[in-house]
């Protein structure tokens, strides 16, 4: 292939084929996945830290009963133990607390020696202690070796198959030795059993030991395959879940930024068309025949319209967004409606609706953006669809039966009652609105429902043709001692 | 008369603006883009700054040169600024003069686009005259 000799220096910048959306929001790197395991191991080790001081309760209590009660374990043919269960209890004890430790540390900074191997100290820490707990207790003649299997079925759970198959490997062996010494009487205890002749009886048969020690390992090995498959299926499933659950996150952040872009960029040519409408209206470009003022003002008022429902959109999409919603505050309710009446002000002044208020203080805890544009909303309403010179009358109070409360009452046009049901849908707009008052987008008692069923608001229109409409909004009280 | 400076990616909006402050007696300089408005504030110093949010190399671009104008040590640090924006959105809603704060927006006003022009010019001038009165009641720095 021909190519030119070119001397200019030049940058340079070839696109790379994958979507760089697919590359941000759907690809999991390596480090997410990562802390992700790393964040769902910290839970393990706090959830078994937890069990652990259930677990040296159980033995500080079995060597108290030993000493306070030795009658009871006589009565049932059992040797009281009072030494060991005060060493393995001080000892995961001690251990316990090493292991509170670290784990506060990794909560603070994952991955760095973290959970993986805060679970591996504490199951070996645990098996050796369970060890000399299946010593003194019996390991032959008593089912102690069946408590191996607690740690096998955990690990099967927090680690890998393979990783877990180490535990039971752990287990296995550590069991084997005890049995080994025992039987090499290299360590001797008495057992739990009082009657001396059980315990001879079960370990002089030649093949009693043995048959034990295999049959124990032969269940761990069972279970460790049973659980350590089950397992992995769950946590297969787990991680899927989790997956698609980070991927609609990021979907839903990605949708409310591209709708942030889309409303600047819809609305920012309307600005500028009502802009230059408005220097045409008012003569900055010479004086304008009648006529072509109109179409000006049509235009003009047009673009303000879209620019409300453009807002509008956003508002109710940023509403079905459960993601990145601010934190509800504790609020004054009359504030929050005097708010809305002035934010109302300009349309009514326009109208000549006149706005009486009787506003009492109470208290609710919400979300304050929210609950300004409900009001908003339902104010606005009351004023638009008031005849001219009429008026509108707001009342907010708290009552100790009713709490929270705010009625909104006009004397306009009013909803049949075949419509009340549908007010609250998205863009739907009576017939005898939509003659009142061209500009509305019937977006406007959407936002209020949504903003209703997110705060547990309970709102009644009531409403007559020709009479008026009146909207109660009953809020949930603000509860003692939630946080302002 | 004072000296405008308007800061805004879109041409025929800031035209628009600007015609009608020019005619209420104003000095007015429209600038395009962020980095062309930073070398106009060094070259002179505007008595109030309308700035737009939103701009093409940068969402937030508004946001960040305001807070740049209020971080910096030189003449510009106490410029007023007038933001007009076309999302009224203090992310994921809606943002009102309660939260001008120096933190999230530090601006003495903002107008939500499409705006009135006659409300525009009447902000200028409060702006402008409430500038004016702090000057005037503010002590004589020390020499």
């Amino acid at each position: 292939m021909m190519t030119f000799a070119d001397p200019t220096p030049r940058s340079a910048y070839e696109l790379p084929l994958s979507a760089p959306d697919a590359r941000s929001s759907a690809a999991v790197t390596p480090d997410a996945a990562a802390l992700w395991r790393e964040a769902l191991l910290i839970g393990n080790v706090l959830w078994f830290l937890r069990l652990r001081w259930a677990v040296i309760a159980a033995l500080a209590a079995f060597g108290l009963a030993g000493l306070a009660f030795p009658g009871v374990f006589h009565a049932l043919r059992l040797r009281p133990q009072v030494g060991w269960p005060f060493l393995a209890a001080a000892l995961l004890l001690l251990a316990n607390l090493g292991f509170l430790g670290h784990a506060r540390l990794i909560v603070r900074n994952p991955l760095r020696w973290g959970a993986t191997w805060n679970l591996w100290i504490q199951i070996v820490v645990d098996l050796l202690v369970l060890t000399m707990v299946v010593h003194f207790l019996g390991s032959l003649e008593t089912p102690t070796a069946f408590l191996y299997l607690a740690h096998v079925v955990l690990a099967c759970i927090f680690f890998s198959r393979r990783r877990s198959l180490v535990v039971v490997a752990i287990a296995s062996g550590l069991y084997a030795v005890c049995v080994g010494m025992e039987r090499l009487q290299i360590i001797q205890t008495p057992g739990i059993y009082l009657d001396p002749l059980l315990r001879q009886a079960l370990t002089s048969h030649p093949a009693f030991p043995w048959l034990t020690l295999l049959s124990a390992l032969g269940v761990y090995f069972v279970v460790w395959f049973l659980a350590s498959h089950l397992s992995e299926l769950v946590r297969g499933q787990e991680w899927k879940l989790a997956e698609a659950n980070r991927r609609l996150t990021l979907a839903q952040q990605e949708k409310a930024r591209h709708m942030l872009r889309t409303t600047h960029e819809l609305k920012a040519p309307f600005a500028a068309i009502a802009a230059n409408a408005q220097l045409l209206l008012k003569g900055h470009c010479g004086v304008l025949p009648e006529q072509a003022r109109e179409v000006v003002s049509r235009i003009a008022a047009r673009c303000r319209r879209l620019a409300v429902e453009i807002q509008e959109m956003l508002q109710l999409a940023n509403l079905q967004s459960a993601e990145e919603q601010p934190t509800p505050t504790r609020l004054d309710l009359a504030e929050t409606v005097r708010w809305a009446i002035t934010r109302v002000g300009a349309t009514a002044q326009e109208r000549r609706v006149g706005v009486e208020q009787s506003l009492e203080p109470a208290s609710v805890v919400a979300i304050e953006d929210h609950v300004k544009m409900l009001l908003t909303n339902v104010i606005a309403n009351a004023v638009v669809y008031s005849t001219e010179g009429g008026s509108i009358r707001v009342q907010c109070g708290e009552t100790p039966s009713d709490g929270p409360v705010i009625v909104v009452e006009d004397e306009g046009i009013g909803i049949p009652s075949d419509k009340l049901p549908r007010i609250f849908d998205d863009y739907y707009r009576t017939e005898e609105a939509v003659r009142h008052n061209k500009d509305s987008t019937g977006l406007g008692l959407a936002i209020v429902r949504r903003v209703a069923v997110s705060h547990g608001i309970r709102v009644r229109v009531e409403s007559a043709p020709g009479c008026g409409t009146r909207v109660t909004m009953r809020f949930p009280a603000a509860g003692r001692g939630e946080s302002a | 008369m004072s000296y405008l400076l308007i800061i805004d990616d879109d041409e025929d909006f800031a035209t628009a603006v600007a015609t009608v402050l020019r005619v209420a007696g104003h000095d007015v300089r429209i600038e395009l883009d962020l980095s062309a408005a930073v070398r106009s504030m060094t070259e002179r110093r505007p008595d109030l700054v309308l700035l737009d949010v939103m701009f093409p190399e940068d969402s937030t671009g508004g946001f960040e040169l305001a807070r740049k104008i209020r971080q910096s040590h030189d003449a510009v640090k106490d410029v007023p600024i007038l933001m007009l924006t076309a999302v009224n959105t203090r992310f994921p809603l809606g943002f009102s003069a309660k939260d001008i704060d120096e933190d999230w927006l530090p601006v003495t006003d903002f107008l939500e686009k499409p705006v009135d022009l006659d409300v525009l010019a009447e902000r200028v001038d409060a702006i402008l005259a409430n500038r004016r009165r702090t000057r005037a009641q503010a002590p004589p720095a020390a020499s």
